[in-house]
């Protein structure tokens, strides 16, 4: 009995310490990549932005993916690496108004994504 | 991960009291919060398995909530007396010494033909070979069974108020000779609970809202 209780217990202390352990990881390094996005999209509105710049937001995403595939569903991860590549191409191209566009999509993937996985209603149903 | 902890739990939850609604027929000798577990832990597990677009951690983290749901359900039922009934729910008696009691097989979604088979599935071929009927709250069937048990097949003519025109002709019983023997009995078919023949021509009539009667007929075949 003393067994059963105590672990159920852990097992709900743990569950609990994993749910707000991942709710601020998320956050964080969802918060990290959108600073890091929106210092390139500055600089590609300001048509400044180069193949150093987009290389740098490329290597942090690919450092943070390879953690973020623990918590959150393959398939999101999936559209910012489609939206972000396309964006970085374009800046190496320099067409600096389509990698606009794409990099306001990605910020806004990066500002609501964590938002999905939080508890809310609307999460829950 | 919170959010699918709670999603768990809901499914869960509506899943026991869908369970306990459905009464005794759907369960299977297992308690209704058992039966819910292994029907979705085998879900659970498979999802994030097969799927590679699933973190796995979401099929532990579900898992665990099952895990930790069912220490609570089976504390609940150590502790909380009351509860026990609620999640698990009682023992119905069906057949007592007057007979069947419809309302606890409406009450429990069963019906005459599924008391009969299980029964059957129990070793009593007739009805009035038991004392006293019970389904446990896992769904199986138990029985005080009498010293004496009836030596020949006993089948059914008329089930809740139909009649059971194959059985009818099987024992070679004719349709004016049964609607001459319910007439000596003041009821029709419909007012019929339950009536079964054995080999030996021996009747076990019951009907609605009344004790049963062991009755003889006259029946062509024997067997």
């Amino acid at each position: 009995m003393v067994k059963s209780i105590s672990l159920t217990l852990a097992a709900l202390l743990l569950s609990i310490c994993l749910f707000v352990f991942t709710e601020r990881y998320l956050d964080d390094r969802f918060g990290k990549f959108y600073d890091a996005v929106d210092t390139l999209y500055e600089k590609t509105e300001q048509g400044k932005a180069n193949a150093e710049d987009a290389e740098a937001v490329r290597t942090l995403w690919a450092t943070e993916r390879s953690r973020l595939h623990v918590f959150i569903p393959h398939n999101d991860i999936t559209y910012v690496d489609h939206r972000l590549n396309t964006a970085l191409s374009y800046i190496y191209t320099e067409n600096y108004s389509d990698a606009l566009a794409n990099l306001e999509v990605v910020l806004q993937m990066a500002k609501t994504l964590p938002g999905n996985y939080k508890m809310s209603i609307e999460n829950i149903f | 991960m919170a959010l699918i902890f709670i999603r768990t739990a809901i499914i869960f939850i509506t899943l026991l009291v869908v369970m306990r609604l459905m009464g005794k027929s759907q369960i299977g000798e297992m308690q209704p919060f058992e039966f819910i577990i292994t029907l979705l832990i085998a879900e659970l597990a498979c999802i994030p398995m097969a799927d590679s677009t699933i973190p796995l951690l979401y099929g532990i983290v579900a898992i665990v909530a099952i895990f930790i749901l069912h220490q609570i359900v089976w504390l609940l039922n150590m502790w909380v007396r009351p509860m026990k009934a609620v999640i698990s729910g009682r023992p119905s008696l069906v057949i007592t010494r007057e007979g069947i009691d419809e309302y606890q097989l409406r009450k429990n979604n069963l019906d005459v033909s599924d008391l009969i088979e299980s029964m059957r599935a129990a070793g009593y071929f007739n009805i009035d070979d038991v004392y006293y009927g019970l389904y446990e709250a896992n769904g199986s069937f138990s029985a005080l069974a009498r010293e004496q048990k009836t030596d020949s097949l006993a089948v059914t003519l008329i089930d809740s108020g139909r009649l059971n025109a194959h059985n009818l002709a099987t024992c070679g019983i004719a349709r004016g000779t049964l609607d001459g023997f319910l007439k000596e009995q003041g009821t029709k078919i419909k007012k019929v609970l339950v009536m079964t023949v054995d080999g030996n021509g021996r009747v076990y009539l019951q009907i609605r809202g009344k004790p049963y009667k062991i009755l003889k007929i006259e029946a062509e075949k024997r067997w």
